[in-house]
């Protein structure tokens, strides 16, 4: 009895990490990301070009460690959980087909243990970490 | 003359005595006005991406205006603009200052945008510092002491917008 009286609270609590509040992640888009990469992730100037691209930082566990240690991201002023509820928004949002056929969303936990190690060298990581995911693509 | 040639060249003849082809005209023209009408109905609007709208009083040439709770410069409404348009001449700077602002004629807040913008030289007209939620340079994306013309043709600063982006999620 107590088991099955656990197995509510258990999806209770891993569904708790996942659920996206899509007006409060919006909102946190708008306050910390919008102002350089635009209302729709498309980017300006020499902001990256998060629409259509951004699921593609998926396909490697670097990538996926990277969208959380960028700046933006690492240095926000948001909390764990927030930060993982906005990248799992903005993947959803604005990933359309560069996301993998399936992934896992972040958790806070992990979000809280990748931002302790905020990139430096953004942009010579990023082109690596393209450069690696386009090899990937093309090897059978 | 067989059956059918009969047949159709009497229906034929009885609809030209029952209509008319201006009236056909006339209804087909109703159709084309009132489709291209439909869009303006309440539903289709409800559907578009329109920020929700505040209510808004005030004198958008006063630093008073609710929404220039954190802005640093020149009033574009000041210059030849408005609180959401460049003056004629200069060029909106797609990279910006966020923030959020409350809203005394609903008392709500909401999330402004602070676009300045470039390409001429510094308005000079209704200089407004009030900067609420300004952070220090460490915190970049938030600080609001800095050239804000980034991802335009010139960096030169005229003056600043403050455009509504929405309603500020209420924690």
């Amino acid at each position: 009895m107590s088991r099955l009286l656990l197995l509510p609270a258990l999806f209770a609590a891993s569904s708790s990490i996942a659920e996206i509040n899509p007006d409060r992640a919006q909102f946190h888009y708008r306050m910390h990301c919008q102002g350089c990469h635009m209302p729709d992730g498309s980017g300006a100037s020499d902001v990256p070009q998060m629409k259509g691209q951004i699921g593609k930082f998926l396909r490697t566990q670097e990538g996926r460690e990277y969208l959380v240690r960028v700046p933006g991201s690492a240095l926000s002023a948001l909390e764990d959980d927030e930060l993982a509820e906005l990248l799992n928004w903005i993947l959803r949002e604005m990933g359309e087909t560069s996301l993998p056929d399936s992934y896992n969303r972040y958790t806070s936990a992990e979000v809280g243990k990748f931002r302790q190690r905020p990139l430096n060298e953004v942009e010579a990581h990023r082109e690596k970490l393209v450069t690696d995911i386009e090899h990937l693509t093309e090897s059978p | 003359m067989n059956f059918f040639d009969r047949f159709f060249e009497r229906r034929s003849r009885d609809l030209a005595h029952r209509t008319s082809r201006r009236g056909m005209l006339t209804r087909f023209g109703a159709l084309l006005v009132g489709g291209a009408a439909v869009p303006l109905l309440p539903v289709a609007r409800a559907q578009s991406d329109q920020p929700a709208q505040p209510v808004d009083e005030g004198d958008s040439t006063s630093c008073d205006y609710w929404r220039y709770c954190a802005i640093d410069g020149f009033l574009c409404s000041c210059c030849g603009g408005t609180v959401n348009t460049c003056p004629p001449g200069t060029e909106m700077s797609p990279i910006t200052w966020i923030g959020t602002c409350e809203n005394p004629g609903d008392g709500r807040k909401y999330v402004i945008s602070y676009n300045d913008c470039c390409g001429k030289s510094s308005c000079g007209a209704c200089l407004c510092m009030r900067d609420e939620g300004d952070r220090p340079p460490y915190r970049a994306d938030k600080t609001n002491d800095v050239n804000w013309c980034l991802g335009t043709k010139s960096a030169t600063y005229h003056c600043s917008t403050a455009i509504v982006l929405g309603v500020a999620f209420d924690r």
